[in-house]
């Protein structure tokens, strides 16, 4: 077969091939999620009633009701402190961590494979476990902290809204951390182990060993787990609505899970459409920033 | 090679290291002596709770699988995720390999593509997500998650496999197609086995996300006989009554297998995503 084609022939196989590899990705990738993201657009400027039926354009009437709502506002501001909160102390317990678990002590291996444990497990069994925990009636915290004398009578871990979003926060940093532990510890490892010998020799402390060596050669693992926490936390539905369901008063929404009320509780399609649009557009800023980073780096090597 | 550390520092690390430890376990501690609670020791408060079952109520997880359709739940998950990892790996198979072995105008484009779609959660989607799939008959069924969860993963996908390509050298590859192999030979019979690693660890790191997904099922099955398993705990969370030691206890079987898979791969894992997956 293969000799019988014409150099022209073979010339445009070749230039036709590579796409025929890449064609059951792309099939795959624009049905599934390029569609959604036109459908999204596309309901955020539509009329949808409370049955489901698209009645058309209606202008930027889901939007306006969205930024006219101060629970939407309310919510925005949530998702920033969560975002930021969440990523911002992870990351810091995350460098500490991986750099202790960079040292040599006995049960390291151990310590290593706990850590996985909270990355591997499904957010939504962690998120339940949580809510049980901190119930307030006979969740497994007040029962600990009362056998141990801590407390004398049970206390209500989460009486107000800022209570249930810091207890979500914390569960957030929990299951956040292991992943930022381990960029740091692959990060480590690609660091030239003479430089800290280099070090040495000028005397350096801890500390400048620390500022003036580790850190910023740790930067690149930092910056790519860092930009990958933003959009996975921004994104995280799990937690919040197992947790507290954005109640009490809508008042812990972030805007995944208002978006997920609007459309799926109160029947809201076309405003819940332009909430995830705003989320678009603010993910897509993180998104272009994390793309040049990745292709600059890509580019270095 | 490293400064000698003070006694101090030795004892500072292991308590940091403990208290790490403690807090992450806890939740873990929590699931399993709550699984085995009896109804009564659950509810039980103050001076009457119990850290530890005084009776270990082994029978729990037994019941579940009477208590609710838990096989089913599992089963289910397992066939998602399955599948769900089979069509990521066949689809991601080939793009990982034109972008690792050829030259061809647009590459850039998709890499950048391929990267956006990471960013693109199916929650932020989820709107256009459940019009798609209604639209396409595909809610309440099996078929739509596992297409969801490998359009969802194609990018961790490619990413891992490209890295794992581009670190192999093209020479094996070269010297078989000058032996008559075509290209997808040399594809399958001298780039993949040598890939193996690699592709295993993308297999499982699928695997696992797809097991643990919760939003996109949540949204699209109402019907029991559908539900995977993260989504299917929720039967014992009734408006009224929770149990949660039947809870917990099936919790413990989602759990167990994909922590397990986890440990086995994390090395390699990290690695790949981190040089943007350059060195495998």
């Amino acid at each position: 077969m293969k000799e019988k084609q014409t150099p022209r022939a073979r010339l445009n196989r070749k230039r036709v091939e590579p796409y025929i590899w890449l064609l059951p990705s792309i099939l795959l990738m624009g049905v599934m999620i390029l569609v959604p993201i036109f459908s999204v657009f596309q309901t955020s400027f539509s009329e949808i009633s409370k049955s489901g039926i698209n009645k058309g354009f209606n202008g930027g009437v889901n939007y306006l009701w969205v930024f006219q709502n101060p629970t939407f506002w309310n919510t925005l501001k949530n998702t920033v402190i969560w975002t930021i909160v969440v990523v911002g102390i992870s990351t810091v317990l995350g460098i500490i961590l991986g750099l202790v678990l960079n040292e040599k002590f006995h049960g390291r291996k151990l310590v290593r494979a706990i850590v996985v444990f909270p990355w591997a497990t499904a957010l939504i069994i962690q998120s339940v476990i949580w809510k049980y925990i901190i119930n307030a009636d006979y969740g497994a915290l007040n029962a600990l902290l009362y056998k141990l004398g801590i407390i004398k009578s049970y206390v209500n871990w989460t009486a107000t809204p800022e209570q249930f979003f810091a207890w979500e926060c914390f569960v957030g940093i929990l299951v956040t951390v292991p992943f930022v532990t381990f960029c740091v510890l692959s990060g480590l490892q690609s660091i030239d182990t003479s430089l800290y010998e280099a070090a040495d020799v000028d005397g350096a402390t801890f500390w400048s060993r620390l500022f003036k060596v580790t850190l910023p050669l740790l930067m690149p693992s930092l910056t790519v787990s860092t930009v990958l926490n933003i959009i996975y936390v921004f994104n995280s539905f799990p937690i919040i609505w197992t947790i507290s369901k954005g109640d009490p008063a809508d008042q812990t929404h972030t805007l995944v899970t208002y978006l997920y009320k609007l459309s799926f509780t109160n029947q809201k399609v076309g405003e819940a459409a332009a909430v995830s649009v705003v989320g678009f557009v603010i993910l897509a800023a993180c998104a272009s920033v994390y793309m040049v980073i990745t292709l600059r780096s890509e580019k270095e090597e | 090679m490293r400064a000698r550390r003070s006694p101090w520092a030795r004892v500072a690390l292991y308590l940091f290291v403990f208290v790490v430890c403690i807090v992450i376990l806890y939740p873990y501690f929590v699931m399993f002596t709550t699984a085995a609670k009896s109804n009564e020791a659950m509810y039980a408060v103050g001076e009457d709770a119990v850290l530890l079952p005084a009776v270990w109520q082994w029978s729990n997880f037994i019941d579940i699988w009477k208590e609710a359709a838990v096989f089913k739940y599992l089963l289910n998950s397992f066939i998602v995720a399955g599948g769900a990892t089979f069509l990521a790996i066949l689809c991601g198979i080939p793009a990982a390999y034109a972008l690792s072995r050829m030259r061809f105008k647009g590459k850039g484009l998709f890499m950048g593509a391929v990267i956006m779609s990471q960013m693109f959660s199916p929650v932020v989607l989820l709107v256009g997500i459940y019009r798609l799939m209604t639209a396409l008959h595909l809610t309440n069924s099996l078929i739509g998650l596992i297409l969801l969860n490998a359009a969802f993963n194609q990018a961790f996908a490619i990413w891992l496999l490209r890295g794992t390509f581009t670190s192999i050298s093209s020479e094996m590859e070269q010297a078989a197609k000058i032996d008559g192999c075509g290209t997808v030979q040399a594809l399958l019979r001298v780039l993949l086995p040598v890939s193996a690693p690699g592709i295993v660890t993308t297999l499982i790191f699928v695997f696992i996300n797809s097991w643990n997904e919760y939003t996109i099922a949540l949204t699209l099955i109402s019907s029991d006989v559908f539900k995977p398993i993260t989504v299917g705990i929720n039967v014992f969370y009734g408006f009224n009554f929770i149990k949660w030691q039947y809870l917990f206890a099936t919790s413990i079987f989602a759990t167990i297998p994909v922590v397990i898979l986890f440990l086995c791969i994390e090395k390699h894992l990290v690695a790949g995503l981190t040089s943007g997956g350059v060195k495998g």
